[in-house]
């Protein structure tokens, strides 16, 4: 026992050898304790508390909340199904078969990424709807899109781009050898394909499906809208705030929501991801060749191909919406919902929002970084539990964060030592933050990995500190690693909705819950311009990125010289 | 080198404090956090500056009612006016009263401005309305205000049906003008009107039937009309939306913004009324109770009440008739001469509140007549 504490004391007397590098380690440990743990304990000690008792009552009693649960599942089933096969198609596409337009699938596969959450909703409505410019117009039927087909159609759209970027990875990365060896030894391509190729992209298929459905589980903005009166939890939740203002509904939805999104979240990434058969060797060898069966490949093709002009078609019609008149019923030209927004009214929020998400991305980058760093470098009692930490930002749904943030930060705490938090910038700030830490995390992570320590070994041993290490050494290798959660920081802050939706003030304006206003009463165009808006936003913004943090490592440029 | 560590480390610190700053209306400087403390750098944000007392400043906060495009108006022509930088936020009556009581302790909005009487009733009731008789309310009517429940008239308008002409015809069913026209079977999934527990509304709906028809049966009449509702919206006017676009034949909604649709869209919108009557509401103003700003809110309250404010809502087509006899009143407005209004007593209204909207709560909404999807 002793021997045990006397390990874990050299462990800790080491880690604050770093000088510097331990600063910022405390800082990101405290925050994620502060930010993360401190919320979703609170959430649970309300949500388990006495005055809870009669919301279970009330919930367990009515049918109305059986009823709600069982909405969720079937949308996040539907859509965890739907996006995986879409997600699917669409990498199978660009790795095995040998058509034109790939570049122009790949782009389409990206956009939902860069989108403002209501943007697919409002465009399906105007065009699907019951007065839907294609349902209505064009052929001629009522058919009411809202509810549950419709937002399985606006869900697997936004969503289906993570089963895509997974499944694609996961094809690239299939040793074809294996593939070879089949076929040579008489196996038909359908057998290859499903006896093969399928086993070995079930991690993929798997972590897919699980993403997607929790994804949709926690999704707010597409259920409020396109929802009607399909209410899944997320959406319960919401109401039982903003119209009810019961922090101790609020709180037991929550808890409701949050136990099967956090288990198949886990599930997902520590299941999952560690059984990957993706390669034996690690680099396959030689390369597979695309299918040859003509029928095959441009069935699919064609199945790709109309669904990319789906996608093109609902992003297209969200700019029509913005330089017409009255979206959906007149199409006159006016630029009067781009004055609103660059101009008028909406213009604070377009600042505020960016102003505020540019203040939260390099705070999310760094710390991430920095925690990474920490859990791949450094061993040490409660390592995983970092890790584990980094992660739920992003696990738990962003009502849930949004909630806990009311319930931690409503009061001062210590003593008015933390002062009453909710009602300012800084815990917008905060949420963007907590948000953005688990994307940089992980992919702070990967690439951490991949870099041999033995560079910065022999840093050290040439007498660098830890911290000169790591920012002349670490920090250049990893440079692909840190501007990917720049760009993801920024763009998932500027695109969210669902955590800052119960912490939006009169006098901080945020362009996601203006969109939500004015969509909800039937503002579209004043909508589809913040949409517009908002994606130039994060264009200019990622390319802004691009250019000054650089792409490339430092290692390949030192080469060069 | 030790500097860039230093630099990194220091952004860190410098966006923290950055944010808390940018959280701070007042400019007062964050105190430079400790490093050493980390655990602290929230309180880098300084605690609120005392109110300035001698002359009205800003910031005011309004909790306004009425749709954004007034909202905006009017807070746009006041800070004009007077100086004080104001804001708002748009709610409907029941989010309003839920979220005034959440925050009752410290609340964030100064007066709620185009609330209807009967929710202001039911907010004070529950004592967070501040009794306050602004400056020009002797001009307005008896009984377009309440000195004793705090509340003073800004507009009144009637509760009617807003139809889609074409959708109508497609259907073969004519204009209603009855309460019993939405029952039949014809429309079914045709109607939109909101939900009573978040709009006001919605619950001068409930609340009307209940006035003509007594409660069980109002509940009655109710659970029948939800199999024709296409949605409940959380706000009362947008279902005035769907009527114009042609999502739905026939809108629940206060008839000045079927008025305001119709203009706005194009649509071919008509405004009918139920015979047995209607309800109506006044729109009224109210201080909140422990406002962080009262001395601005006091200002806005006196001059919303003045005919060159009460204008302004014709400047952004809503047509809700003004309390102040002196407001020139717009063309289009509906003359409410011309309905058949119920006796609607707001301050009733405002005390049946909690208890009927918990009925409807459970029997229409959550009950067996809960939609399927």
């Amino acid at each position: 026992m002793s021997e045990f504490i006397a390990l874990r004391l050299r462990e800790f007397r080491r880690l604050t050898q770093d000088g510097w590098l331990s600063l910022g380690f405390l800082i990101s440990i405290l925050f994620l304790a502060f930010f993360i743990i401190f919320p979703l304990g609170k959430i649970l000690s309300v949500s388990l508390s006495s005055e809870a008792v009669p919301v279970y009552q009330r919930l367990i009693a009515g049918r109305a909340t059986w009823q709600v649960i069982l909405n969720t599942l079937k949308m996040g089933l539907g859509t965890a199904f739907a996006g995986t096969l879409v997600g699917f198609l669409f990498a199978f596409v660009q790795v095995k078969l040998d058509v034109p337009f790939k570049k122009f699938f790949h782009l389409i596969s990206l956009l939902p990424i860069i989108s403002p959450p209501f943007a697919v909703s409002m465009s399906v409505i105007v065009l699907f709807g019951r007065s839907g410019l294609i349902t209505k117009d064009l052929l001629g039927l009522r058919y009411d899109i809202y509810g549950l087909d419709g937002l399985i159609l606006v869900l697997t759209i936004s969503f289906f781009p993570v089963a895509y970027l997974t499944l694609l990875g996961m094809m690239r990365a299939l040793d074809p050898s294996l593939e070879e060896a089949a076929t040579s030894l008489g196996a038909g391509k359908w057998r290859v394909f499903r006896t093969v190729i399928l086993p070995m992209l079930v991690p993929g298929i798997a972590s897919s499906f699980l993403l997607l459905f929790v994804e949709a589980l926690a999704d707010l903005a597409n259920p409020l809208l396109i929802g009607g009166n399909y209410t899944v939890l997320a959406s319960r939740i919401y109401m039982s705030i903003i119209g009810e203002y019961d922090l101790n509904a609020g709180a037991v939805l929550s808890l409701i929501l949050l136990v099967p999104t956090l288990l198949i979240y886990f599930i997902q990434h520590y299941w999952v991801s560690r059984h990957s058969y993706v390669s034996i060797t690690g680099k396959p060898a030689g390369y597979s060749r695309p299918l040859q069966s003509k029928w095959v490949k441009w069935t699919l093709f064609t199945v790709c191909l109309l669904i990319a002009a789906l996608i093109l078609l609902i992003y297209g019609f969200i700019f029509v919406g913005a330089i017409v008149k009255v979206w959906g019923i007149n199409y006159e030209l006016t630029l009067e919902h781009f004055r609103f927004v660059l101009l008028g009214y909406g213009s604070k929020a377009m600042t505020d929002t960016t102003l505020l998400s540019a203040i939260a991305t390099p705070i999310a980058s760094l710390m991430g970084i920095l925690i990474a760093y920490l859990v791949v470098r450094r061993k040490f009692i409660g390592r995983n539990l970092v890790d584990f930490t980094s992660v739920l930002g992003l696990a738990v749904p962003g009502t849930v964060v949004g909630i806990g943030f009311i319930l931690a930060f409503n009061k001062p705490i210590l003593g008015g030592l933390v002062p009453k938090l909710t009602g300012t910038a800084l815990i917008i700030i905060l949420a963007y933050v907590v948000r953005s830490i688990p994307a940089s995390v992980r992919s702070g992570v990967a690439a951490i990995y991949q870099v041999d320590p033995a560079m910065e070994e022999a840093s050290s041993s040439l007498g660098a500190s830890s911290a000169t290490t790591f920012q002349r050494i670490t920090m250049p290798l990893v440079r692909p690693a840190f501007l990917t959660g720049l760009i993801y920081s920024f763009t998932r802050s500027i695109t969210s909705l669902s955590a800052i939706i119960f912490l939006v003030t009169p006098q901080w304006r945020i362009m996601t819950t203006q969109i939500l206003n004015e969509a909800e009463t039937g503002r579209f165009g004043n909508a589809a311009a913040y949409c517009v808006v908002l994606i130039a936003i994060v264009l200019t913004s990622i390319g802004l990125m691009y250019a000054v943090v650089g792409s490339t490592t430092g290692a390949e440029r030192m080469i060069d010289i | 080198m030790r500097h860039s560590v230093i630099i990194i480390v220091g952004i860190l610190v410098l966006s923290l404090m950055l944010g808390a700053c940018a959280s701070q209306t007042a400019s007062e400087p964050a105190q430079p956090a400790d490093a050493a403390a980390e655990a602290q750098e929230p309180a880098a944000a300084v605690e609120e500056p005392a109110a300035v007392e001698e002359q009205v400043s800003g910031p005011l906060t309004v909790l306004c009612g009425p749709q954004e495009d007034w909202c905006q108006a009017m807070t746009a022509a006041f800070q004009d006016q007077t100086g004080i930088e104001t804001s708002y936020v748009r709610l409907s009556s029941g989010e309003a009263v839920a979220r005034m009581e959440a925050e009752a302790d410290a609340p964030t909005f100064d007066v709620w401005w185009g609330g209807p009487s009967d929710g202001q009733v039911e907010a004070f009731t529950k004592g967070l309305i501040e009794p306050y008789v602004p400056a020009n309310a002797a001009s307005i009517p008896e009984n377009l205000k309440d000195e004793a429940s705090g509340w003073t008239g800004i507009y009144v308008g009637a509760l009617g049906f807003c139809s889609n002409q074409d959708v109508l015809d497609e259907l073969g069913v004519e204009a209603p003008t009855s309460w019993d026209d939405l029952l039949d079977p014809k429309l079914q999934g045709n109607i939109a009107i909101a939900d009573s527990r978040t709009s006001g509304t919605a619950y001068t709906s409930l609340y009307t039937l209940v006035l003509l028809r007594g409660e069980d049966s109002a509940f009655d009449y109710l659970k029948q009309l939800d199999s024709n509702i296409f949605q409940y919206t959380k706000s009362g006017s947008a279902p005035g939306t769907m009527a114009a676009s042609g999502e739905v034949a026939v809108a629940i909604i206060f008839s000045h913004d079927c008025v305001k649709f119709r203009e706005e869209t194009g649509a071919n919108l008509v405004v009918s009324f139920p015979a047995e009557g209607t309800g109506y509401e006044i729109g009224g103003e109210a201080l909140i109770k422990n406002a962080p700003n009262p001395a601005a809110a006091k200002v806005w309250m006196d001059w919303a009440l003045t005919p060159e404010a009460q204008a302004i809502a014709a400047t952004v087509k809503s047509y809700q008739v003004p309390t102040n006899p002196e407001t020139i009143v717009p063309a289009e407005a509906i003359s409410l001469s011309q309905v058949n209004l119920v006796d609607y007593d707001s301050v009733a209204a405002g005390e049946a509140k909690s208890a009927l909207i918990e009925r409807y709560a459970e029997e229409v909404r959550e009950g067996a007549a809960a939609p399927e999807s």
